[in-house]
């Protein structure tokens, strides 16, 4: 029996666990082992998830579930992402669609994110979700790997309206040797067919002189996809098997990208406390048409928006922005 | 104008700490302060070394600045308890270690030490999972005994009410009357305060998912110096402090996750809060000993802490705080004061001392150090 969910496409016959221990063979279908089990429920601001071109200002609420189907050597959520579910299936909050969404309006959250493990690894729950959710009026964005197969990305599409997605690196190598994976090429295909109709973030952590000298490359392949993909260059943080590793240097991956924004308008370089990459320009003048503020660890957040709509209010051109911007960021979000 | 500077490991950055506006503030006392950040790189929570960089940093710091008195808080064996597996042998060897290091810090110093032990530790025996109410129930502030508790159903009202972890429900009206002489913006405060029983946690939306191994133990006592011998309740080491450095210099060293039964030095036992309130380790304990009054209502515990969090905030380095207590110790004392610690960022809002240096991590990530300038016109 295989699993389909994923483009490891791991055999479960005969009670085998599969990469991420998340679905088990029960009789000839794949069912999740875990259904409606969160390791998360909390209320954020969108731009610490980090989506900076989704109803800027407003709060969401943050839903994971546990497993992985990478085995990234910087994981920062190996206790959710890289334990045994088994293990930590006890601990997670069992909550129902409706309940989710229910407090996601108790805290006054206009969109509900999923972050901290991987989406493929909770499918029928989230389909779910996205039913409960779509009936409140309440949209689903999501952080993810794209390491999905064709079909289960179209499912991803159909439950997402918007995706941050994670493009780590694009040497064989590097895939290999830091996040466990033969190839990348699923990742480039999915994050095509991802954009093509919704709206489409995209975060890399920089390993300085690991995957740095492919800055250029990535940023080359995602204007290639559309010229206004937002792009959050992330300075990993050195956890789990790279705790001892250096921290990057910020001065020397800045420089790196001033490069890149050429090639593409919104460049954004944080995860680290008071970075000044953080603010959102208008690519026709220039001008300063969102500004953010950074807190690493402590997640960012919106300090002043200067568009008129969509448009920048200088010179009229269309920024980058999905949702309702207005509502967002000038009201927050709080309805009791 | 007081400023922050952010380490964030080989890149430092000054922002006003009001505004969080970066600043080319280059003063002497700036530079002064960006060194011993450059020298102290922050080791992490978890992190054996995180006590001696508390230590290593202050001496360093009071080489510089020469102040009279001195704020340290050493945390690293409440993480340790709290997320690590812990034998009575390695609690033992984590109290031992930070003994040994509060020791170093006032041979070295030759300061007069003053020490608050914030309260033990207990195995974890239950969690209250609260998720599924009708209402909303939210922990804050790493709140293990504490929920706040919102627009419950009748229904909710029941369950909690039999639940056999729950050891009371206080309703707002009542909580405000045990603390009636303190301020309060009523509509902060929940409807009802949930407390659980010894050795319990609650489990609520909004809460850090980590494994948690020890909560905080029954703290209606804590230790402090046996020297203190006017003190008998928190709100009064203030004033004892005070009056010591009338006379000499003083250090006041909180220890976290140190309770009576494992206080290392001679100590006299205080109260730590009011009839069935007990403070847990946290930034009203730190406030209520800094300012002197007790500070339940400041930023109460299960407090919808996000629906303050929009662009207009200010402070955004200073985790809850929305305003620089004007009544802190240190920012009432005429001569030079310096706090460093490893337990988040608040110790710069809980002290009001001239330069504070902090740890900056956030849920066991580490990102650095933040240095905050509040006085700058005593150097
Ligand atoms: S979703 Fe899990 S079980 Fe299915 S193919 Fe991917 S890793 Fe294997």
């Amino acid at each position: 029996m295989q699993c389909n969910y994923c483009e490891r496409r791991c055999d479960l016959s005969g009670g085998k666990p599969g990469v991420c221990r998340m679905y088990e063979d029960a009789d000839g279908a794949i069912r999740e082992r875990f259904p409606h089990h969160w390791s998360s429920c909390i209320p954020s601001r969108i731009e610490s998830i980090p989506f900076y071109h989704v109803r800027p200002g407003s709060r969401a609420l943050v839903i994971g579930t546990m497993g992985c189907n990478f085995s990234c050597r910087y994981c920062s959520n190996a206790f959710i992402a890289k334990e045994d579910p088994t293990l930590v299936a006890e601990r997670m909050l069992r909550l129902s669609p409706s309940e989710v969404v229910r407090k996601a309006r108790q805290m006054g959250c206009g969109s509900i994110v999923f972050n901290v493990n991987e989406p493929a690894m909770s499918f029928p729950s989230l389909l779910e979700l996205a039913e409960a959710a779509r009936a409140e009026g309440i949209s689903l964005g999501c952080l993810t790997n794209a390491y999905t197969t064709e079909e289960s990305t179209e499912m991803l599409a159909s439950i997402f309206s918007f995706f941050n997605i994670g493009l780590k690196g694009l040497s064989p190598a590097f895939n290999r040797d830091f996040i466990g994976i033969t190839s990348v090429e699923p990742i480039l295909r999915n994050i095509r067919r991802l954009a093509a109709t919704r709206h489409v973030e995209v975060t890399t952590p920089i390993i300085e002189s690991i995957n740095d000298n492919e800055l250029g490359e990535m940023a080359r392949f995602l204007a290639d996809v559309d010229p206004e993909i937002p792009w959050h260059v992330f300075r990993l943080l050195p956890e789990d098997e790279m705790k001892e590793s250096c921290y990057p240097d910020i001065e020397t991956i800045a420089g790196a990208l001033e490069s890149v924004r050429s090639i593409l308008p919104y460049v954004y370089f944080h995860n680290f406390v008071g970075s000044e990459w953080v603010n959102t320009h208008c690519p026709g003048c220039g001008a300063l048409v969102i500004e953010r503020f950074s807190l690493g660890c402590g997640g960012d957040k919106l300090k002043s928006f200067h568009c008129a709509g969509q448009g920048c209010q200088d010179c009229g051109r269309q920024i980058r922005l999905a949702g309702d911007v207005e509502c967002a960021w000038k009201h927050g979000e709080v309805q009791r | 104008m007081s400023r922050a500077i952010i380490d964030a490991r080989e890149w430092q950055k000054v922002f006003d700490l009001r505004t969080g506006t970066a600043k080319a503030d280059t003063s002497p006392l700036d530079q002064m302060v960006r060194a011993v950040q450059e020298r102290h790189p922050y080791p992490g929570d978890l992190d054996s070394a995180g006590n001696r960089w508390v230590t290593d940093t202050a001496l360093d710091l009071m080489e510089r600045y020469d102040p009279s008195f001195v704020f340290l808080t050493y945390a690293q064996q409440y993480f340790s308890g709290r997320y690590s597996i812990q034998t009575d042998a390695d609690r033992a060897a984590a109290v031992t270690a930070v003994y040994e290091e509060v020791e170093r810090f006032v041979a070295q110093s030759g300061f007069t030490p003053l020490i608050v032990g914030t309260g033990g530790m207990i195995p974890l025996l239950a969690s209250v999972d609260l998720t599924r109410l009708d209402g909303l129930a939210l922990c804050t502030h790493w709140s293990a005994r504490y929920a706040g508790l919102h627009d419950p159903s009748p229904r909710d009202l029941r369950t909690v009410a039999s639940h056999p972890e729950i050891e009371r429900i206080v309703t707002r009206e009542e909580f405000l009357s045990l603390f009636r002489d303190c301020p309060a913006d009523a509509a902060r405060i929940p409807e009802y305060l949930l407390v659980a029983r010894q050795g319990c946690m609650f489990k609520t939306v909004g809460g850090a998912f980590r494994k948690v191994r020890k909560v905080p133990a029954p703290g209606y006592s804590i230790p402090v110096s046996a020297c203190l011998e006017e003190v008998s309740d928190s709100t009064d080491v203030r004033a004892a402090v005070e009056k010591r450095l009338r006379n000499g210099r003083v250090a006041l060293i909180f220890v976290e996750g140190l309770g009576v039964e494992d206080f290392p030095w001679p100590y006299r036992a205080i109260d730590n809060g009011r009839e069935w309130f007990f403070y847990e380790t946290g930034d009203a304990q730190y406030l209520t000993v800094t300012t002197g009054r007790h500070q339940v209502f400041e930023y109460p515990v299960g407090y919808r802490y996000f629906e303050e969090d929009g662009p207009a905030m200010e402070f955004p380095f200073s985790g809850y705080f929305r305003s620089v207590p004007e009544d802190a110790i240190a920012a009432s004392f005429g001569g030079r004061s310096i706090a460093v610690g490893n337990r988040s960022m608040f110790m710069h809002m809980a002290t009001g001392a001239d330069i504070s240096l902090e740890c900056f991590a956030r849920n066991l990530y580490n990102q650095g150090t933040m240095a905050v300038i509040h006085r700058s016109d005593k150097a």
